[in-house]
């Protein structure tokens, strides 16, 4: 049940207005049906049971004065022509049981009981007016008129214990149909005039809504979005102000996060230079070698450092490449720098992605393969919506529970790796940041046969 | 010129500034030292400066602007030193005129290198164009930029380049029709990067084209001087 109901604000106001209008309008039928049935009533029952009454008493003073002649008391009462009454020896309408209305029955005998007549059967029922009838030259037309207007006639009988049945025949408002026509065309134009109303102003207050949604969803610190105008209602404005506020703090606090880290950057890099330059004074051909070596490696920690800290807000944009050419570049460096890398360049493909980022997340990989298995396989599989490049070495593998700790900054597997291998641990969980900002995924298996394989998955 | 070339070495780092601009003079170079925009301001019309090596972040007036000023006021060649995460700052400062770079933290021989390179070109004269070997190259449909070092096709689709092979193209690309040996290539490209990679040149070149050439089998854009070397056969623009 539950998911049936509209979830969307404006939906949930439009509906909860309509049943609210419907329940209004169900009340207003109820009373309205009330106010008809008193007021049918007093128009048709009371005319009738006085005409009935009236017509019964008459017969009841014939048959005092005359008892001993019925048909001259019937020829009298049928001569009437004003109350309609008939007398009759059974009940004609007995075979109209289709459309009885035991209310209608009920209150004849309440408004006979009223007039002290004590009737026996009584019996009401609903004929709707035959048109043939109406066009009956005998008819007088005002009842015509009356009856074609109405719409049906009820039909009465009433039992005088011992004495034969009273009938009558009074044209009866079809109202319920029309009623309910009536009423729901009322109902549709309420409607009509409350839901429009309400759907009108809902896209009003829904629409800046919305549009906060999507700038929440898409918000990318940095990208210098212009700021949502405020718009809708007031506490919807409030609600946009508020985010916008937010989104400038968010991007005032990067900012000041990237100043800093730019500062630390910088602090650490001139020293580090310093020391490289003085490092040319030193003699020994090895020692100089080594101070190089070691002053390299604490700068590329460096730089990995500030990467993985400022990953959040790349300042290099989406670029179209050749994927296939991408790993190749970084292959081939590690092939001129004569490790065994080997890889089958594939056919062009085209991504949109981060040109060296990506490069340096498939170099981290690639460097690990070479680091601790030797050489690397890589392979790049497109396959329909997604891009693979896999990355296989033959060296110690990482034990199973393992597989997704290296991946945190600063893991390393010191038992099973050599510490003179470099690196602080930052290599995986920067290619993991790169790759993840790209929208894909990374992971690693442990190769059958021994070894490990890095997988790159991306959306194309 | 006279027999000593006059450097400007610009960096507010005393640390190292004086260790550089002592490294350099023993590597036979007259070097004038400023710590800041002005005061190189003042040097660059005080003395006949050859060369100015430049950092790009100081405090006060960066070194961009620097080098905007030079760029307007003389014709004096200037190399850059960035820092590898200041990479939009080298793109504007070679569009700018800067004539080459250096990355931090940098080998004071790379450096004392490329400014031997720079200063060569410049006394051969001709060259008074600045940063020729900086900024955007098209040929044959392709466009190489030196800024962000990445070749790029005719849909935009941009095709990176291992460190070596971009450098072949790149001498290539800067040398339009003229026939480069094996050991000129090989010295080209070997002095741009410190990391050394000693493949042959054939292996490179066969590559290249792989990827540029529209039939790698019958090439029509880098092509094999019979006994020579290798030339670039393509029309090169300037962007």
């Amino acid at each position: 049940m539950r998911r049936f109901l509209p979830t969307s604000l404006i939906a949930r106001i439009a509906l909860l207005v309509a049943a609210a209008l419907f329940v209004a309008q169900a009340i207003n039928f109820g009373l309205l049906l009330h106010e008809r049935q008193k007021a049918r009533f007093a128009l048709v029952i009371v005319p009738a049971t006085t005409r009935l009454a009236d017509a019964a008493e008459r017969l009841l003073a014939l048959q005092r004065e005359a008892p001993l002649q019925p048909g001259a008391a019937k020829n009298r009462f049928l001569s009437d022509p004003r109350t309609h009454v008939r007398l009759h020896a059974e009940n004609p309408f007995a075979g109209e049981t289709e459309h009885r209305r035991p209310d209608v029955e009920r209150d004849l005998r309440r408004g006979l009981e009223d007039a002290g007549l004590r009737a026996g059967a009584i019996m009401a029922a609903l004929r709707p007016v035959n048109p043939k009838r109406l066009l009956d030259p005998k008819l007088d037309p005002l009842r015509a008129e009356r009856l074609r207007r109405m719409g049906a006639e009820m039909l009465v009988a009433v039992e005088l214990p011992g004495k034969g049945w009273l009938t009558l025949a009074t044209p009866w408002p079809r109202t319920d149909l029309d009623l309910i026509w009536q009423l729901a065309a009322q109902t549709l134009i309420l409607y009509v005039v409350v839901l429009v109303p309400v759907l009108l102003v809902g896209g009003r207050i829904a629409r800046p809504l919305r549009t906060l949604t999507d700038a929440a969803r898409t918000f990318r610190p940095g990208d210098d979005t212009a700021p949502i105008r405020e718009r809708g209602p007031s506490d919807v404005r409030a609600l946009i102000a508020a985010y916008n506020a937010l989104s400038r703090r968010v991007t005032s606090m990067l900012d000041e996060k990237d100043r800093m880290l730019g500062a630390i950057g910088h602090d650490l890099r001139t020293p580090l230079q310093a020391l490289r330059v003085r490092i040319e004074s030193v003699e020994d051909e090895d020692d100089r070698a080594r101070m190089v070596d070691t002053v390299d490696e604490m700068s590329r920690t460096l730089d990995d450092i500030l990467s993985l800290a400022r990953l959040g807000r790349p300042s290099e944009p989406n670029t179209d490449v050749d994927l296939g050419a991408l790993v190749d570049a970084v292959v081939e460096d590690f092939r001129d720098l004569d490790h065994d890398v080997t890889f089958e360049e594939p056919e062009r493909l085209k991504m949109r992605l981060r040109p060296t980022l990506m490069r340096r997340a498939v170099r981290n990989l690639i460097e690990n393969a070479v680091k601790y298995g030797g050489g690397a396989e890589v392979r790049l599989i497109p396959a329909g919506e997604r891009v693979t490049i896999e990355v296989c070495d033959r060296g110690p593998g990482i034990p199973p529970d393992k597989l997704e700790a290296v991946f945190n900054p600063f893991t390393r597997l010191e038992q099973s790796r050599n510490r003179d291998t470099g690196g602080i641990g930052l290599g995986l969980a920067l290619a993991r940041a790169i790759v993840n900002d790209a929208g894909g995924t990374i992971a690693l298996v442990n190769r059958d046969g021994g070894g490990l394989i890095a997988t790159i998955t991306l959306p194309r | 010129m006279s027999e000593i070339p006059h450097l400007l070495l610009v960096d507010d780092e005393r640390s190292i500034r004086e260790p550089l601009a002592q490294y350099l003079t023993k590597q036979g170079f007259r070097v004038t030292q400023a710590g800041d925009a002005e005061s190189a301001r003042a040097r660059l019309n005080a003395y006949a400066i050859d060369l100015v090596v430049l950092d790009i972040m100081m405090p006060g007036e960066d070194g961009l602007s620097l080098c905007r000023h030079i760029r307007e006021t003389s014709e004096t060649p200037v190399i850059l030193l960035t820092a590898r995460s200041e990479e939009t700052d080298r793109i504007v400062g070679l569009e700018m005129g800067a004539d080459d770079y250096v990355v931090k933290p940098f080998s004071p021989r790379e450096l004392a290198a490329r400014i031997k390179v720079v200063l060569r070109r410049w006394s051969a004269g001709g060259a008074k164009q600045h940063g020729p070997e900086t900024g955007s190259f098209a040929f044959a449909g392709w466009v190489l930029r030196t800024g962000e070092r990445t070749l790029v096709d005719r849909e935009g689709v941009s095709v990176p380049l291992s460190t070596g092979e971009y450098n072949l193209l790149h001498a290539l690309v800067t040398r339009p029709r003229q026939v480069l040996t094996r050991d000129q290539l090989l010295d080209l490209t070997q002095g741009r990067e410190a990391a050394a990679f000693d493949r042959a040149i054939d292996n490179q070149v066969s590559r290249l084209r792989k990827k540029i050439e529209p039939d790698p089998k019958n090439p029509s854009i880098i092509k094999t001087v019979w006994g020579g070397g290798y030339t670039l056969a393509a029309e090169v623009t300037r962007l």
